[in-house]
C-alpha cells in the first residue's frame, strides 16, 4: 500500500448560522482548504470525495454529499456520504485515505458538514438522541448527555478522582478556544463558571457539554506523487473500531472500548506509542469524554486522567497538549464536520500555523467518537520535514 | 362456595390534602386524595395491584378469566385486558371481560367473575379526572375469585331505573361532570343502592358495609334507608383517605372492611352506577388484603396543590415538537416480554445472559438462539444520572414538566452479567447511588401515534 498525505485542511467557522445551508458552509470550508495548501490547489484534480454528516434536521436525508460536491463545482466527482454519527468525519477521512492508498484515487477529498441550530430545541434534542440505542437506552429517557453523565457517575465512583476535573477540562479547552477565530464558544471561562453552571444531566452541567453547532470542514488527501508538489503532512496511521451502541450493552462503563481498539490499531500502523504523540485533538463532546480519552488512548493509566490534567501536562505548554483548538467544548461540534475539523487543527499544528501553537510538534493524534462509543477513529499525522517515516 | 379468595390493593404514593384544594377552590369533598404520578394510570395501577396479588397468594398460571373494570380505560375503543394479560404473564387462553362506563363497573366485573368457571382475576382500577374541587382520587384493587373461597358470595341483587345527568363524561372528554342538582343526585343513589340491598335476604345480619361513596357522607345516607347502623359502615368507608377513585372506591372500602370481618361476619357491598343502577353483594367471612398497612389505607407522600396539578397534567398543554423515538409498534409488540417482564436470553453455549435477547452472544459471539430467561425484578444501580431540563429527549419533555427531573440508571443484577438502561420513578433521584437496590414496576414510558407504551421502570427498595 502506498502512503497518503494531507496537503490542505480547513474549516468554516463553527457556530450558529441559521441562515446558512449545509452547502454554503461546506463551500466556505472547501474554498479555505484549497487555499490552505502551499499554492492554491486545483479542484479539478479531486478524483473522489467522502463527506460525513448525520443529517440533523432531516433536511436532506438522501444524497446530501453529492449535493454538496455538485454545489462546489466538483461536477460528476464520485461522492460518498458517510454516516457514523459524530465519528462520520473520522470515517470519511479514513475512506479517503484508503482510496489513495489503494491507488484508486490520487486526490481524495474528505470532509463533513452539519446544520443543527435552525430547528426548535425539541427537534434538536430529538436528533441528539438518534445515535444511541433507540429501543432501550433512549427510552429510558436519555440523550447523550444522560449517557455520558452515567459514565461520569460510574467513573467518579470507581476512581478517586475529584469531579472538579470536569470543570478543569472546560477551563482548559475554553482558554484554547478563546484564541481560535473559528470557535463557536471562543471565550475563556473560570473554574467558577464551569462548576456552577445549570445542570444538564448530573454530574454534567452546561459547561461540561459541548454546544450544538453548525459548520463544515474539508481535508485534501493525496498520494506521494501529488504530495511532492506541496508541503505535506503524512498520514502515519488510521485506526477505526466499532463498539456496542448502547452503554448498557458494554462490559465497562468507565472506558470506551472502541476508542481503545481504534487507538491500538492506529499506533500499530504508525509504528508509534502514546508516548510519541506531541499534540492531540480528542473527542470531548462532554468533559468526562476527554478524561476517558486520556486513558483509552494510553496517555495515562486507568483512573489517572485527573492527575494528567492537574499536572498541566495536557495544557498547551505541557508535554502532551490536548485540544489546542478548543476541542468540541469550545470550538464546537457540528456533528459530521467534527472529525475532519480535528484534522484541520493537527494540520495547522504540524505546519506551525496553529492559533495556539505547540512548540514544533512532529506527531499529532486525532480521536473521533461516534455516539457514546458505537464507533471511533484514531488518526496519526506526522510532519514530513523532519525525521521521515518511522 | 364461590367468592373472593384473596385481595390486594395498590395506590399511587402521592397524596393531596383536602385543605390544599380548599385553599384554592374554597371547598374540598375529601380530607385526602391519592394522586397518580405522571407515569401512572388505570393500567399501571391495575398491574401493580394484580402483581401484589400474585406475590402473596395467587398463581398466575391458574387464571382462566380476567374481569377488568375502570371508568378510565386507556382508549375509548380498544381492549385493555390483553395488555394486562401480557404485562402479568397470563396464559393466552384466558377469557376476558371488560367493564366501563360508570362506577358500577367494579360490581359488574366481580359479578362476571363469580359467574365464570375456574380461577378468575378481577381488577378494578381507576383515576377519574375532573375539577379538583369535585374530588380527585385513584386506586386499584385486585381480587382472586375462586370456588371454595375464603369469603363466599351467597347473594347478589340489582336495582335499575333511569336517572340521567348524575355523573357523566361526554365522548372524547376526560372530565367527569354532573348537572349538580344535589337532592336529585342523593335520591337517585339512595334508591338504586338501597333498592338493590333490599333484594338481599337477612340484610339485618350485615356487620360491615362498603357503600357507594362519592363523598364520606353518602354511605350513611344510604345506610339510613337500610337496617344498617353507622358503626357498620365505618370500615367500608375510605373515600376520605383515597378520594374519588371511581369504580374502585367502594371496593377499596370492601378490602378494608373484609380485614375487620370475622369468619361469621356478613359484609355488604353496595355499588352505584350513574345512569341509574345499583348492585348489592353479600360476602361471608373475613380476609386480609395485601397492600394495606395493618389493614388500613397506606399513607403516602403529601405534595402541594401545584405539584398535584402538574402531575395530573392540568398545567401541561404545550405540544412537543419533534415526535418520539421511532420504534414501530410491530417491533415494540415483539419486545413486550422485555418491556414488561425483563425477558432476557441465556446463551446455550456459554450461559451468558443477554438483554435484549437478540443478536450474537455478547460473551462468546455464538449465534445460537438465546434460551428465554426472565431477569429478577430486583436490580442494582451500576451507574446513574439525573436528567434535568434540556437533557431529556422530546418524548420525555411532558413527563419532565409534570414530574420534574428524573433519574436514569444502568441496572445490573446479582450474579448475572446482563445490564439494562431504565428510568427511576416514585423517588427523589438525587438520593439514589451506585450499589442501591431497585425494584421493577411497570409504568407509562411514552406515547407514539396516540398509543401509550408501557414498560419497566425502577423504584429504590428503601
Amino acid at each position: 500500500m502506498r502512503d497518503a498525505y494531507v496537503v490542505g485542511a480547513a474549516q468554516s467557522p463553527f457556530g450558529s448560522f441559521p441562515d446558512a445551508t449545509y452547502r454554503s458552509l461546506f463551500e466556505t470550508a472547501f474554498e479555505r482548504a484549497l487555499d490552505s495548501t502551499s499554492g492554491r490547489f486545483d479542484p479539478d484534480r479531486i478524483d473522489e470525495a467522502f463527506l460525513g454528516t448525520l443529517g440533523v434536521g432531516g433536511r436532506q436525508i438522501g444524497l446530501s454529499a453529492p449535493a454538496v460536491t455538485e454545489h462546489v463545482g466538483l461536477h460528476t466527482t464520485p461522492t460518498t456520504r458517510v454516516e457514523n454519527a459524530c465519528a462520520a468525519g473520522g470515517y470519511a477521512f479514513r475512506s479517503a485515505v484508503t482510496a489513495v492508498q489503494s491507488g484508486r484515487a490520487d486526490v481524495a477529498l474528505a470532509g463533513g458538514y452539519e446544520v443543527m441550530t435552525d430547528t426548535s430545541a425539541d427537534q434538536t434534542r430529538w436528533w441528539l438522541g438518534v445515535s444511541g440505542d433507540t429501543e432501550y437506552e433512549r427510552l429510558s429517557g436519555t440523550t447523550f448527555a444522560g449517557v455520558y453523565a452515567q459514565m461520569a457517575n460510574a467513573y467518579f465512583h470507581e476512581y478517586d478522582t475529584d469531579p472538579d476535573a470536569l470543570a478543569r477540562v472546560a477551563v482548559k479547552n475554553h482558554a484554547n478556544g478563546a484564541e481560535n477565530p473559528n470557535a463557536h464558544l471562543g471565550f475563556a471561562c473560570s473554574m467558577d463558571d464551569a462548576t456552577n453552571a445549570p445542570p444538564v444531566a448530573e454530574p454534567l452541567n452546561r459547561y461540561h457539554c459541548c454546544p450544538i453547532s453548525d459548520g463544515a470542514s474539508a481535508v485534501l488527501v493525496v498520494s506521494e506523487d501529488v504530495a511532492e508538489e506541496f508541503a505535506p503532512v503524512r498520514v502515519a496511521g488510521v485506526g477505526a473500531a466499532s463498539g456496542r451502541v448502547g452503554l448498557f450493552e458494554r462490559d465497562t462503563l468507565t472506558s470506551i472500548p472502541a476508542s481503545a481498539a481504534a487507538a491500538e490499531r492506529a499506533y500499530e500502523r504508525a509504528g508509534i506509542g502514546p508516548g510519541d504523540v506531541d499534540v492531540a485533538e480528542v473527542h470531548d463532546c462532554f468533559a468526562i469524554a476527554e478524561l476517558l480519552a486520556y486513558e483509552d488512548l494510553g496517555f495515562c493509566e486507568r483512573g489517572e486522567a485527573g492527575i494528567l490534567l492537574d499536572d498541566g501536562r495536557t495544557d498547551p505548554d505541557g508535554e502532551l497538549p490536548v485540544n489546542t483548538s478548543g476541542g468540541l467544548k469550545s470550538k464546537g461540534h457540528p456533528i459530521g464536520a467534527t472529525g475532519t475539523g480535528q484534522l484541520v487543527e493537527l494540520f495547522e499544528q504540524l505546519q506551525g500555523t496553529a492559533h495556539v501553537q505547540v512548540d514544533s510538534p512532529e506527531i499529532g493524534l486525532a480521536h473521533n467518537v461516534g455516539g457514546s462509543g458505537g464507533g471511533a477513529t484514531v488518526t496519526v499525522l506526522e510532519r514530513t520535514d523532519v525525521g521521515g517515516a518511522r | 362456595m364461590r367468592g373472593i379468595d384473596a385481595a390486594a390493593v395498590s395506590l399511587p404514593q402521592y397524596r393531596l390534602a383536602g385543605e390544599a384544594v380548599e385553599e384554592a377552590w374554597g371547598r374540598s369533598p375529601h380530607r385526602e386524595m391519592v394522586v397518580p404520578g405522571a407515569d401512572e394510570d388505570a393500567f399501571t395501577m391495575a398491574i401493580a395491584a394484580a402483581e401484589q396479588l400474585f406475590e402473596t397468594s395467587a398463581e398466575r398460571e391458574a387464571i382462566e378469566h380476567v374481569a377488568l373494570a375502570s371508568t378510565t380505560p386507556l382508549l375509548d375503543e380498544g381492549l385493555f385486558a390483553p395488555r394486562l394479560g401480557r404485562a402479568l404473564g397470563l396464559g393466552r387462553n384466558v377469557e376476558t371481560s371488560e367493564h366501563t362506563g360508570s362506577t358500577l363497573a367494579g360490581a359488574e366485573a366481580l359479578s362476571r367473575a363469580i359467574d365464570a368457571d375456574g380461577s378468575a382475576l378481577v381488577v378494578i382500577s381507576d383515576c377519574p379526572a375532573g375539577d379538583p374541587a369535585d374530588g380527585w382520587g385513584a386506586g386499584a384493587v385486585a381480587f382472586l375469585v375462586a370456588d371454595d373461597a375464603a369469603v363466599g358470595v351467597p347473594e347478589r341483587a340489582w336495582h335499575t331505573d333511569e336517572y340521567p345527568g348524575l355523573r357523566y363524561r361526554e365522548r372524547g372528554s376526560e372530565e367527569v361532570k354532573s348537572i349538580g342538582v344535589t337532592t336529585y343526585e342523593r335520591d337517585a343513589i339512595r334508591e338504586c343502592v338501597a333498592g338493590a340491598a333490599a333484594g338481599i335476604d337477612d340484610i339485618e345480619r350485615v356487620a360491615h358495609a362498603a357503600l357507594h361513596q362519592p363523598d364520606a357522607r353518602m354511605p350513611s345516607r344510604i345506610a339510613g334507608d337500610l337496617p344498617i347502623d353507622d358503626e357498620a359502615i365505618e370500615r367500608g368507608t375510605v373515600v376520605d383517605r383515597v378520594g374519588d377513585a371511581g369504580a374502585a372506591t367502594v371496593f377499596l372500602g370492601l378490602a378494608r372492611a373484609l380485614g375487620g370481618a370475622d369468619a361469621n361476619d356478613r359484609t355488604l357491598v353496595g355499588a352505584f352506577g350513574s345512569g341509574g343502577a345499583g348492585a348489592a353483594f353479600v360476602l361471608d367471612g373475613g380476609l386480609d388484603t395485601a397492600g394495606l398497612a395493618d389493614g388500613e389505607i397506606p399513607s403516602g407522600e403529601r405534595i402541594s396543590y401545584t405539584n398535584a396539578l402538574r402531575k395530573r397534567g392540568v398545567l401541561d398543554e404545550e405540544e412537543v415538537a419533534g415526535g418520539g423515538a421511532r420504534v414501530s409498534l410491530p417491533t415494540w409488540r415483539e419486545s413486550l416480554g422485555q418491556r414488561y417482564r425483563l425477558r432476557a436470553g441465556r446463551c446455550p453455549d456459554c450461559e451468558t445472559v443477554a438483554f435484549p435477547p437478540e443478536g450474537a452472544c455478547p460473551n462468546c459471539g455464538s449465534r445460537a438462539a438465546f434460551e428465554p430467561y426472565d431477569l429478577p425484578n430486583v436490580g442494582i444501580v451500576k451507574a446513574r444520572t439525573v436528567v434535568g431540563q434540556g437533557g431529556a429527549p422530546p418524548e420525555f419533555a411532558a413527563q419532565q414538566r409534570r414530574d420534574g427531573a428524573y433519574g436514569v440508571v444502568v441496572v445490573g443484577f446479582e450474579e448475572i452479567d446482563a445490564t439494562l438502561p431504565a428510568q427511576l420513578t416514585d423517588c427523589d433521584p438525587e438520593s439514589v447511588a451506585i450499589g442501591d437496590k431497585l425494584r421493577a414496576v411497570v409504568r407509562r414510558i411514552y406515547e407514539q401515534e396516540g398509543i401509550a407504551r408501557y414498560g419497566v421502570k425502577f423504584v429504590p427498595t428503601e
